[in-house]
């Protein structure tokens, strides 16, 4: 087995690409990225400026790369990649990066920083640096099925949990359903709710759906920690689930990272297209709304306002679509600043909430949230990603703030007519 | 000392002059009108030049001519004589200047000292030829006194200095290499007085005339430019006021001093002309009372009035040799781009394939926690 350097070098080596090594040559060090993340502006250390999070992918590109580079390599002058690097640079873009993208969204010259970021992982991993937190829960994924452990018996548990309380049936491994719904292992731990409103609206919509017993777990930790291998595998496991079940569509639920990974990175990684089609469960509301399949009785009296999960509404461009949706339920709707593509992350994607080290500086990061949030006074938040959720819950207790967090889909079920 | 009567001689005005030369009033407004325009003044100065002139009394000027061919003095005595321009010099009190005073040995020297005394601070000094140093200054001696003593020892009381000819003002062919008496420029020597170099080899006269012109009615020197030339004169390269020029916008040379397009006129940049690089009025003011320029004779310029002009290689070397075919380069050009593009393309292709080759599978074996 190689060195880690090497494997490292080699993989920042395979991730250069077009965009890459045009976005590394066109930086112009203005730093702009690093007033739009929050683990700076919540900590001022300029170590977390989003662009020299890619350091040890830049050094590659430099040295292979430019002529400046090229000629200090010759000479034997070039800053080389090093485990000293990797280590140091390990907590800066796994603890301190959720991925979020909104440093992509202010570079004046265009880069998609954030896209860097999620490359630069992949050398990180091959290398072995990925923080402990990650790299269990991607074991979990990869051996149990979840990150969470979550095998089907015990979704089994909460699907007959979740029948007994509607009195529906939870379609589970029905061959020629039109969608195939997957859950979060958060979803099914902590916020079963998700299941049964599903089954309420669909039912309500006259949806056909399915849930399939080999392929439930959407959350993909092998996107989070960097590995277009593991994230492969996870993303085959749901290929071959609708495969199976010859579904049209595979609905990817409220959490933003599935989403993404799901949606934007999956045909790519497997290199090839997928016999079905990805939405997410907000685009699907949207449409039976708009098909008069999804109608309300009663109304939220309460303010409430709306956080948008990164990777739905910047990665996704899922942005009218939940607003058009609270204003079926909210009577009272405020809008958070920054709302909508430049919205501030919870701190807590991209792997962030599986890695206990990160713990004080995702807290330090929730600063942000709790300063749009008590700019505001709204009582409930709603959102559609049950990362954010549980990481908004964790860090409004742990700033003694009274506001309750809920799910979007299941805010339109409870008002269901 | 000066005499009553020389006194009275400084006295009389230009305007008595050029009435007692027979020069109407008419003709002198029409010469400062031209002075203003060269000098790229506005319009609403020539009355200002007229009365300033009219009334100028006649200025000191002591002319050292050092190491040097006589060519300025030349070209500024014969070729305007008798001009409104020449009775401009006249006008000034040339109290000495070897090849124009009649008086020689002691009694030439004593003019000079005359001169000094009875004008410090006020006098003009013009200088042609460059100075050498070399030695002790041996190589070029006046009345037993080198060329570098009399010029610091005539330049410390004087109010500005003309350094006339390339010669003075860069050095000149003196100065060409190996330069073996160690020649100078004038300003390389004086450097506490102001200086106005009129290059040229020689320099056009009206611009001496010009900047003569302009210290009588502003009292004080023309705008430079970096090389201290009077920006009125040296504002704009030859090329740029070239007649020819149009040829050479079209790609139209002549190859050789007697082919075709040397006999239309065709522009001489591939014969060597350095117009492109030389700045200077010669395109506009012209030579020989207006007559015309070494070019529109059908040879190239030398770029005389730019430093350094006999050691930028043979006259008749082009500068650069243009695109002989615009689009036929372009393509290669753009070929040969394409090319190196490819490659660079296919270098860090297969350094790309090559570390595919070598990808790593990450597995869950890699994933054990560190302990």
């Amino acid at each position: 087995m190689s060195s880690s350097e090497d494997r490292a070098v080699n993989a920042f080596r395979e991730q250069i690409d077009g965009p890459i090594a045009s976005y590394l040559s066109s930086c112009v060090h203005c730093g702009l990225c690093a007033h739009a993340c929050l683990f700076f502006t919540e900590t001022e250390d300029p170590r977390y400026t989003p662009i020299n999070k890619v350091e040890p992918l830049r050094r590659v590109w430099k040295s292979e790369y430019t002529f400046f580079g090229k000629l200090a390599s010759m000479l034997g002058v070039a800053k080389k990649v090093t485990d000293d690097l990797l280590e140091e640079w390990e907590p800066l873009i796994y603890d301190a990066c959720t991925l979020c993208g909104r440093c992509s969204m202010v570079c004046p010259v265009g880069n998609d920083i954030s896209y860097m970021i999620r490359k630069t992982r992949e050398g990180m991993v091959a290398a072995g640096y990925a923080p402990d937190g990650l790299k269990g829960a991607t074991q979990r994924a990869v051996t149990i099925g979840s990150p969470m452990g979550v095998k089907f018996p015990a979704l089994q548990v909460q699907i007959h949990n979740v029948e007994r309380e509607t009195g529906l049936t939870v379609p589970v491994d029905v061959h020629g359903a039109d969608y195939m719904a997957l859950l979060s292992s958060m979803e099914i731990m902590n916020f079963p709710e998700y299941i049964g409103a599903l089954a309420k609206i669909f039912d309500k919509a006259g949806v056909s759906w399915t849930l399939c017993s080999e392929a439930f777990e959407a959350t993909n930790s092998g996107m989070q920690i960097g590995s277009s291998d593991l994230e492969g595998e996870l993303l085959q496991r749901v290929v071959d689930g609708a495969e199976s079940l010859g579904v049209k569509y595979v609905i990817s639920p409220e959490c933003g990272h599935a989403y993404y990974a799901l949606r934007w990175e999956g045909p790519n990684v497997l290199g090839k297209k997928y016999p079905f089609q990805v939405i997410h469960i907000l685009e699907l509301l949207d449409q039976l709304r708009l098909k008069g399949k999804l109608k309300v009785e009663d109304k939220v009296d309460e303010k409430l306002t709306f956080h948008d999960p990164c990777q739905i509404v910047r990665k996704g461009g899922v942005v009218e679509e939940p607003r058009s949706l609270l204003s079926l339920v909210a009577s009272d709707f405020v809008e958070m600043e920054d709302a909508g593509v430049m919205n501030w992350c919870c701190g807590a994607g991209g792997g962030v909430s599986a890695n206990e080290r990160a713990q004080p500086l995702k807290l330090a990061a929730f600063k942000r949230k709790k300063s749009q949030l008590e700019a505001l006074g709204a009582g409930t938040m709603v959102t559609a990603c049950a990362n954010c959720r549980i990481n908004m819950e964790e860090g409004l207790e742990e700033n003694n703030m009274q506001i309750e967090v809920i799910g979007l889909t299941e805010t339109l079920a409870d008002h269901l007519a | 000392m000066g005499s009553a009567v020389e006194q009275n001689v400084r006295a009389i005005t230009v305007a008595d002059r050029l009435r007692a030369q027979g020069i109407s009033r008419r003709g002198f407004l029409k010469f400062c009108a031209s002075t203003a325009s060269l000098m790229a003044l506005s319009p609403a100065m020539v009355p200002a030049i007229a009365r300033a002139l009219e009334n100028a009394r006649r200025p000191s000027v002591i002319w050292l001519s050092f190491q040097e061919c006589t060519g300025c003095t030349e070209s500024l005595t014969r070729s305007h004589s008798p001009s409104v321009e020449s009775l401009i010099l006249e006008q000034v009190s040339l109290d000495y200047h070897h090849t124009l005073q009649a008086a020689s040995g002691e009694a030439a020297e004593l003019a000079r000292e005359t001169a000094m005394q009875e004008n410090q601070g006020k006098y003009l000094l013009v200088v042609d030829g460059s100075i050498p140093v070399k030695d002790g200054g041996v190589y070029s001696t006046i009345a037993g006194i080198t060329n570098v003593d009399m010029l610091n020892e005539v330049a410390a009381g004087a109010a500005a200095i003309i350094a006339v000819g390339s010669c003075a003002a860069f050095g000149g062919i003196g100065h060409a290499r190996p330069n073996p008496t160690g020649a100078m420029p004038v300003s390389e020597i004086v450097t506490d007085k102001p200086i106005v170099n009129v290059s040229g080899c020689p320099p056009i006269p009206t611009v001496i005339t010009g900047v003569l012109a302009h210290f009588l009615t502003f009292n004080k020197l023309p705008d430079l430019d970096d090389l201290g030339r009077p920006l009125a004169f040296f504002g704009q390269s030859i090329h740029d006021r070239c007649y020819r020029r149009p040829f050479y916008d079209k790609g139209l040379f002549a190859e050789s001093f007697d082919d075709e397009g040397a006999r239309k006129g065709w522009c001489l940049y591939r014969l060597g002309c350095k117009g492109p690089a030389t700045y200077n009025a010669c395109a506009t003011t012209k030579w020989n009372q207006g007559t015309s320029f070494p070019i529109e004779a059908g040879h190239p310029c030398l770029g005389c009035s730019e430093p350094d002009f006999w050691d930028m290689g043979s006259f008749y070397r082009a500068l650069s040799i243009p695109t002989e075919d615009t689009t036929r380069t372009l393509v290669y050009g753009v070929g040969t781009g394409a090319v190196l593009g490819a490659a660079a393309a296919a270098v860090a292709r297969s350094r790309k394939s090559k570390a595919k080759a070598a990808h790593y599978k990450v597995s869950v074996n890699d994933l054990e926690e560190s302990t």
